[in-house]
């Protein structure tokens, strides 16, 4: 109990993370006929990251076609957003993975950086 | 008037009740860039990260609240981000391996890791925090200097539901 407590905080605490959810998210019918819709969250802890991209992909790893308010959106600093990502009912069977990945900006010291990217799975 | 006294009085009293707390525990992975790696030049031609090199490792935070939801994928870098002009071939070798780990059970993760290309994958079988370093060296050419200049390369941290 204490060490799930101490982790929570631990997870909280950080102001330096990428987080993507739900880890299995569900497509639901959307107002437009022959489109499905799931919402994702990204809450972006990195104060050096303010865009991410997004992409869907089938299981080997190949895109699939959606559809988005923007593929690559500014997410401020601490700024939790909310994201529909609109896919075509006849790719229903091939879509496995919806991706977020931090885009780094150019420039600096010599120095290696590290690019994140969290993707959940549509079971 | 005493009457009327008591019944304000019950009206604005206190009531005792039951309140609900909900809280909601999902899973969730979260990557947390942890130190950035730095190139240091031991030999003119070659650009590591290996403390030895005068460089730092660069080091990522998984942290899993359920286990055997993700697996944690990391890239070591096969070319620079931003660097001079390069006229030669450089070569690059990487190595991933556990740092630090919030649970003895994850112990085992090195020795179950699938390295294949510039790519090692661990299993996140247990719930907490994972530290991963990222070891990089980049040789150029023949034993050829590296100009001068900014040398920049990213190592790609990936979380991916399983």
């Amino acid at each position: 109990m204490y060490r799930y407590l101490i982790l929570l905080l631990m997870m909280s605490g950080y102001a330096n993370a990428h987080e993507f959810t739900p880890t299995y998210p569900k497509l639901k019918n959307s107002y437009v006929e022959g489109v499905l819709y799931t919402t994702m969250t990204l809450f972006n802890k990195r104060p050096d990251v303010e865009y991410y991209q997004f992409n869907v992909f089938d299981k080997d790893w190949n895109k699939v076609p959606f559809a988005m308010q923007d593929k690559t959106m500014r997410i401020k600093h601490l700024e939790k957003k909310k994201i529909d990502v609109y896919i075509r009912e006849k790719d229903r069977k091939e879509v496995k993975y919806i991706c977020s990945k931090s885009k780094l900006v150019v420039g600096g010291s010599s120095k290696t950086s590290i690019s994140s990217r969290i993707c959940s799975k549509i079971k | 008037m005493k009457k009327l006294v008591i019944l304000l009085f019950c009206a604005f009293s206190a009531q005792a009740e039951d309140m609900e707390v909900v809280g909601n525990v999902q899973s969730k992975c979260i990557v947390t860039p942890d130190t950035a790696g730095v190139y240091g030049n031991p030999t003119p031609d070659v650009l590591s990260t290996d403390p030895t090199d005068g460089g730092v490792d660069p080091v990522v935070r998984f942290d899993v609240i359920q286990a055997s939801m993700y697996k944690a994928r990391i890239l070591y870098p096969t070319s620079f981000s931003e660097s001079p002009a390069l006229n030669d071939v450089v070569t690059w070798t990487g190595d991933v391996a556990t740092s630090q780990v919030s649970d003895t059970g994850m112990s085992g993760y090195d020795a179950a890791k699938v390295e294949f290309d510039n790519v090692t994958e661990f299993s996140l079988t247990v719930a907490g925090s994972t530290w991963f370093k990222t070891e990089t060296q980049a040789d150029y050419g023949y034993g050829k200097a590296f100009p001068g200049g900014v040398y920049r390369a990213v190592v790609s941290a990936e979380c991916i539901a399983i």
